[in-house]
């Protein structure tokens, strides 16, 4: 009995802790990805690469002496611009277009192809690291936790309820959320509609950059950093259901904690396999995900 | 152009050489990764050579003749490395053959050197069968190999640490299983307990899901042999999680390099490895070489620009020992043969082809690396299981 209270407290609690801070990484990935397909109907292919921005826009910001709390600040605001010129710039052109999502794929994978060797060009291709600005641990329930992992927890708890709120609370959540359900109808009632569009995709993509800059201490600064968490994110998008945001966070926390559970008895490797198992089971047993809803773009 | 024309031009270039032989200048063939991944360890390979070959011939070069180097460049890839090698074999008439890094390359070249009866020898590539297995009469190998990083690394650890508890954490892939056993079997045998191992996928980003199992095993030592922007997080994961107090961290001689080094930065301080050269080995010849790579290069040389300037040595020592370029005489000088280079002098082991040579240990420092251990050569070199010649 002793020996059970001891492996849960002393091995299987802090794998669940680890799979939670995990999860708040994924889920913040994710969110940019299912706003940008559930409101514009386009699949990001280039989100994990505004995701890697995201952390050298941190890199150069800290490199010009600002604070960590600055780049935090600041880096967020720089990723809505960039995303908003590539909407308007790029993605605008091809988005009327009847084969609105091969293009847009296609669109978006050709600039994360182009990202990715700016990055190297411009960074160099060894990898870069961030100092964690909140350095040592705390004790909790005899565990030692990184402090600054535990800031990510809160921090990415905070981000997904103002995202949440945002979206279903306010007006300009209700705009946006209108102009993604009818964009003509919109238009007549005076919806400026592809500044909402170009609005969305900049917000996701300063998701991206906020989770860039929130992982960088913990997972280091390289050029192709951004394939890190795309798998990941895009199988949550999958699973949850496209363009939920509930879907997203449900299953970005389930996955993970599946994840770091299962890797207590099994091999890690078998980690991805069993990811996408679950996703191919998802997808049999409910083609549009656990809270997506089929026909809905 | 007609046939008559080319006649004449191959049977003049034929005399040309057969004069050049005998008086011109020794042409020693470079086939190195100048471009692509591997550009930085070529560069090095080039500016040991140059300098050495610069060191020769303004002493008067081989028995009064110059040293000439043809480089080509193999991109780090074996297919490519043959075709080269082929070519300077063929076209340039050379003598000797150096400068591979991929071990795959090494041991491609090898063969095409058997073909031609021409002798090359590696200063960088690591896999021990080279000079093992798959050793070959016409391949010699003048840096460390990877088994002896690893004895030199075991030797200092049962120094240090006797009856260590040790953790092995490898990347999952034929690499990190091969260096994890590599290393086992060197700490086992000097008495060092094993109480786990875990291999971690390649490009993993979180290593927290294995601290838990990493600290119910209470090791006193952790060994890895992740590279690159693994060991970045690794190392600083670990140190996040207070996982590397208490507990000395050990690893691979590719573990942590200079690329990687700055981005680790204070959680690399106290990691310990083996290796065969590092430009803080005290003695005048290093210290004259390091100086002198220096204010040539404005880089410091590292272990492939030190046995990369060693291997003309080598060759020279050999040539004027066998007084004659011809690869029977030469092959048979080089085996057993002694020669200096800035790590001290080496000995060419007869029996496979593979330079025996003092080990060091190395630790981590404030971003430097120090010498921490050194073990014989006759210690780390293990036993010669070449059975071919």
């Amino acid at each position: 009995m002793n020996q059970v209270l001891e492996w849960l407290q002393f091995v299987l609690a802090p794998q669940m802790i680890n799979g939670l801070s995990i999860g708040v990484a994924v889920v913040l990935m994710a969110l940019g990805l299912t706003i940008i397909f559930g409101l514009l109907d386009v699949i990001n292919m280039a989100h994990g690469e505004f995701y890697a921005i995201g952390a050298y826009v941190a890199v150069a910001i800290l490199g010009l002496g600002l604070s960590f709390w600055w780049a935090l600040l600041l880096t967020p605001v720089l990723m809505a611009a960039l995303g908003y010129v590539t909407e308007r710039g790029l993605i605008q052109r091809v988005f009327h277009s009847k084969d609105r999502h091969t293009l847009t794929l296609l669109l978006t994978f050709g600039v994360a192809v182009v990202l990715e060797d700016v990055l190297k060009i411009i960074f160099g291709a060894n990898p870069l690291r961030i100092e964690s600005p909140i350095p040592g641990g705390t004790e909790m329930l005899g565990l030692f936790f990184p402090n600054y992992r535990l800031f990510v927890m809160g921090m990415g708890g905070l981000v997904i309820v103002a995202v949440w709120l945002l979206v279903f609370r306010t007006s300009l959540g209700a705009m946006v959320r209108a102009a993604a359900f009818d964009r003509y109808m919109s238009a007549s009632l005076g919806v400026p509609v592809s500044r909402v569009y170009a609005g969305t995709f900049a917000f996701g993509v300063a998701l991206a950059g906020v989770a860039g800059v929130l992982l960088a201490p913990i997972y280091s600064v390289f050029p192709t950093m951004g394939r890190d968490f795309v798998l990941i994110a895009f199988s949550v998008v999958i699973i949850g259901g496209m363009g939920s945001i509930k879907g997203a966070v449900l299953a970005g926390l389930l996955l993970t904690q599946i994840q770091s559970i299962s890797s207590l008895f099994i091999s890690p490797v078998w980690n991805d396999p069993l990811l996408f198992g679950i996703m191919v089971l998802v997808l049999m047993w409910r083609p549009q995900g656990l809270f997506g809803k089929l026909g809905h773009a | 152009m007609n046939t008559k024309l080319i006649a004449t031009l191959v049977a003049g270039a034929a005399l040309s050489l057969g004069a050049a032989a005998q008086t011109g200048p020794i042409r020693i063939g470079v086939v190195t990764p100048l471009s692509g991944t591997y550009a930085g360890i070529g560069q090095q390979v080039k500016w040991g050579l140059d300098m050495a070959a610069n060191e020769i011939n303004a002493a008067g070069g081989v028995m009064g003749r110059r040293l000439e180097l043809i480089y080509e460049d193999e991109e780090a890839n074996p297919a490519v490395a043959v075709q080269k090698a082929e070519k300077l074999f063929q076209v340039s008439k050379v003598d000797f053959l150096t400068g591979t890094v991929n071990s795959g390359s090494t041991l491609a070249v090898g063969q095409v050197a058997e073909r031609n009866n021409r002798l090359i020898a590696t200063t960088v590539s690591f896999a021990d069968t080279i000079t093992a297995e798959k050793c070959s009469p016409n391949v010699f190998r003048v840096n460390a190999r990877a088994g002896m990083q690893s004895a030199a690394l075991a030797e200092w650890m049962a120094s240090t640490k006797p009856n260590a508890s040790v953790f092995y954490l490898g990347p999952d892939y034929e690499m990190g299983r091969s260096t994890v056993a590599a290393f086992k079997a060197a700490a086992e045998g000097k008495g060092a307990k094993t109480v786990g191992e875990v291999f971690a996928p390649l490009d993993n980003k979180d290593y927290s899901p294995f601290f838990g199992q990493m600290r119910s095993a209470r090791p006193s030592v952790i060994y890895t042999s992740v590279a690159g922007n693994d060991t970045v997080r690794l190392l600083t994961q670990m140190a996040e999680f207070g996982l590397s107090r208490n507990v000395q961290i050990v690893g691979a001689s590719g573990t942590v390099t200079s690329q990687n080094l700055s981005a680790i930065g204070k959680a690399a301080d106290g990691f310990v490895t083996g290796v065969g050269y590092t430009p803080n080995i005290d003695n005048p010849e290093n210290k004259k070489f390091v100086g002198a790579f220096e204010a040539a290069n404005k880089a410091k040389p590292d272990l492939y620009g030190a046995d990369s300037y060693g291997v003309l040595f080598f060759y020279k020592a050999a040539v004027e020992k066998a007084r004659s370029t011809d690869t029977d005489k030469v092959r048979a000088a080089m085996r057993g043969i002694q020669w200096a280079t800035p790590q001290g002098v080496k000995t060419m082991r007869a029996g496979d082809h593979q330079a025996m040579q003092d080990m060091y240990a190395v630790r981590v420092n404030s971003g430097q690396f120090e010498i921490v251990g050194k073990v014989p050569a006759s210690a780390a070199i293990g036993p010669d299981t070449c059975a071919k010649f």
